[in-house]
């Protein structure tokens, strides 16, 4: 006889199945008990008894050991029926049931110690035996597999909210994006046309010292010809009165500077886009908060100059260890979102400063203020009041989480029709990334 | 003969410094940073040509072009921007009624050329403004629907009664054969027929009839494809669907009124000229949209 190899992972009954021939209710206990010496049977607790199909009981090892325990037990007992001696009650289990039930139904009905298998059955009739070590095998199998899939979906939602934590930001970078283009297409315009003039210039300038050299070859040339000098000396009058070498140069020279500016100019935004985003994203540093309000300032210049008058009042701060490349979101989500709140030009009042705790920072407008209603799902997630399209409704849900994760502290307070202000404050040694810039003891 | 006048506003003063020595051997060129400055340039000088930059604080361009526009009619106007959004452009088309939407950075030589044909185009205009004959319409003008959505076509019939004989097509083939059937007066048009996008026919009825004007309703909302349609196809209007109808019945009045005007005076019409396709692809459908409207004609002996 072969049982079944529950090594693989059992997913339901079928797998549990021993096809182990039953005992009529007729046989006697002698040869009931010669079946629990074949070696085959060596793992079985219990045999099935089954009259006409049906199972009406088990009887277990453990009810032999009782049974012949007794003196002239063998003797006394050893021709009757197997039937009196069984349990009537023996745990059934349905072919088609889930594992997870039939487990469930074995716990609550399980008896200790453990002493009988369960009976597998399909439609009432006896079908095979099954052990209550490889239905937990199963089961433990099962969970490991649940378990798997769980953490599977956990990862899932994680690498999910990344994704929408990613494209928020990728939003609010998209007007940025917007807004940083014009900034670089206006000095890229001019020195683009100003080295397109500067080619012309240079062909005009070398046609008319092309002209003068040949006029001063032909000078110092005692053969030459006097008509022809006097007609490259017209030509060179008229290339003079077309073209004022000594005005263009002057302008030219204008342009130059014009155009170191600009160039100037690409670079600076080019470095502050760098600077803001910062490849090494996730990294911490010891910084100047101060830094990242002129950051997120820089990069959001073009969205805020023509809104927002800035008033700023930064006090000299002592170094922070934190994310920079976080916070300047966190303080351009603050800025831009002041400025959208603009009905007209306003203002915005940008402070800093510290105590022996914390770094704080607020930012206070005069726009037209938050809703009660609002004001308290303002950190929601996917809470927003911009149009479809405008908002993710993640900004400040993600500025919260910044902060929070910086052991930090954002809070909101705002008047219809006076403003709204936020405070942020920064602990200096607080939350898993404060503790790295712990001073070290000497 | 004196130079033309070129006026440039920008608020970078760079920029302004830049486009005169591109432009100061040919043209007298005024500039300033100012709008208003400009504004009083033009009342009390000729001007030929502004270009006007978008953004700048005090007034954006497309405003600034529009009180250009009734200050100095005949001044051709662009607009030279860095930054390409939508309200911008639509702005530009509806208020503006610019001759050109150029992006910075520019190219030097796309510029004076573009600088050049309507300094040409400004000219003309000056010189036929002051005598304007009246023209009597011995027909009722024809103004042509081209849309999926026949409510397009049954609004713009209630708006316009029996003054004008409005035709609905609701595929680019029927609107190809009303267009060179018929001399249309105003085009209303979405910018997709079924799967067609209708570019193509839009841009070549300004290179075939010149006083047809058209008004492009849509729901898209693309803005390099406008700015596309602005150069090249000289749009008049861009309404945004859902359709406004007071809106729209403002705008067709307007239209119909500048397609008799331009009947009196056909060189006015060269305000509205166009630029060359850019689309490789639209360019071929606009070939062949002339083969077949050159066929078409000979056959019904338009």
């Amino acid at each position: 006889m072969r049982f079944n190899d529950n090594k693989n992972f059992a997913r339901d009954i079928h797998s549990l199945v021993n096809p182990i021939a039953a005992i009529a209710p007729d046989k006697p206990v002698s040869e009931v008990a010669e079946l629990f010496l074949n070696p085959d049977y060596a793992k079985v607790l219990s045999l099935p008894v089954v009259e006409n199909g049906i199972p009406i009981g088990v009887i277990s090892r453990y009810r032999f050991m009782d049974l012949y325990l007794k003196q002239y037990a063998r003797e006394l007992h050893g021709k009757r029926p197997i039937r009196n001696y069984i349990n009537h009650r023996p745990l059934l289990v349905e072919l088609d049931q889930p594992l997870a039930e039939a487990a469930l139904h074995i716990a609550e009905h399980m008896s200790f110690p453990l002493t009988e298998d369960f009976i597998i059955i399909r439609h009432g009739k006896y079908l095979g035996l099954g052990f209550v070590m490889d239905l937990l095998k199963a089961m433990e199998s099962q969970m490991r597999a649940n378990t798997n899939e769980l953490n599977q979906a956990y990862s899932q939602l994680k690498s999910s909210q990344m994704a929408l934590v990613q494209s928020e930001k990728m939003a609010s970078l998209g007007q940025m994006v917007a807004g940083i283009a014009h900034e670089i297409n206006t000095p890229l315009g001019y020195v683009q046309n100003n080295v397109a003039v500067g080619q012309e210039l240079f062909i005009h300038i070398q046609n008319l010292i092309a002209g003068y050299e040949s006029l001063v070859d032909n000078l110092l040339d005692e053969q030459a010809d006097e008509a022809e000098i006097s007609a490259q000396m017209e030509q060179i009058a008229a290339m003079r009165l077309d073209f004022n070498a000594e005005e263009m140069l002057g302008d030219m020279q204008g342009l130059m500077v014009d155009s170191l500016y600009g160039i100037g100019q690409i670079s600076e935004l080019v470095m502050n886009l760098k600077n803001f985003s910062r490849m090494d994203a996730a990294a911490t540093e010891a910084i100047n908060l101060n830094d990242c309000i002129e950051s997120a300032l820089n990069i959001g210049r073009n969205v805020l100059k023509d809104k927002v008058e800035i008033i700023k009042e930064l006090t000299e701060l002592p170094k922070l260890t934190c994310t920079p490349s976080q916070l300047n979101q966190v303080f351009l989500n603050l800025f831009t979102n002041a400025a959208q709140a603009m009905e007209t030009m306003g203002r915005l009042h940008i402070c800093s400063w510290y105590d022996e705790q914390a770094v704080h920072v607020s930012v206070s407008d005069n726009g037209k203020g938050i809703p009660q209603e609002n004001l308290v799902r303002i950190f929601d997630p996917f809470f927003t009041t911009k149009p479809i399209g405008e908002g993710t409704g993640l900004g400040l849900a993600i500025s919260h989480q910044i902060i929070q994760q910086h052991g930090g502290e954002i809070r909101v307070e705002s008047r219809l029709g006076v403003g709204t202000d936020f405070h942020i404050s920064l602990p200096f040694a607080a939350g898993n990334v404060a503790q790295s810039a712990q001073p070290s003891i000497h | 003969m004196s130079k033309p006048t070129l006026l440039l506003i920008d608020d970078e003063e760079r920029i302004l410094r830049s486009l005169r020595m591109l432009f100061m051997t040919n043209y007298t060129v005024r500039m300033t940073t100012d709008p208003q400055e400009a504004l009083r340039i033009l009342r009390e000088e000729k001007v030929h040509v502004i270009i006007s930059d978008q953004r700048m604080p005090v007034m954006q361009g497309s405003a600034l072009l529009a009180l250009a526009r009734e200050t100095s009619p005949a001044t051709m106007r662009i607009l030279l921007t860095g930054y390409s959004d939508l309200e911008a452009s639509i702005a530009s088309v509806n208020e503006g009624e610019v001759f050109r939407y150029l992006m910075k950075p520019w190219s030097a030589d796309e510029v004076r050329q573009v600088v050049a044909e309507a300094t040409a185009i400004a000219q003309a205009s000056y010189a036929v403004q002051s005598h304007a004959p009246a023209v009597t319409e011995d027909k009722k003008p024809r103004v042509l629907i081209m849309d999926d959505d026949e409510a397009v076509s049954k609004t713009v019939c209630e708006i316009l009664g029996d003054r004008c004989e409005v035709i609905w097509a609701n595929t680019a083939q029927h609107a190809m054969e009303e267009l060179a059937r018929q001399d249309i007066s105003v085009v209303v048009s979405d910018l997709m027929l079924g799967d067609t996008n209708v570019g193509y026919i839009l841009k070549t009825i300004k290179q075939l009839n010149p006083q047809t004007q058209c008004i492009v309703v849509t729901n898209f909302n693309d803005t390099s494809r406008l700015i596309d349609l602005i150069n090249q196809a000289q749009i008049s209007r861009y309404l945004p669907k859902p359709l406004n109808k007071s809106s729209l019945a403002r705008n067709l009045d307007s239209m119909l009124a500048r397609f008799h005007a331009l009947r009196s005076q056909p060189v006015l019409a060269n305000r509205q000229a166009v630029a060359q396709i850019s689309d490789p692809k639209e360019k071929l459908q606009s070939g062949n949209f002339m083969g077949m409207l050159g066929r078409l004609r000979a056959r019904i002996g338009v």
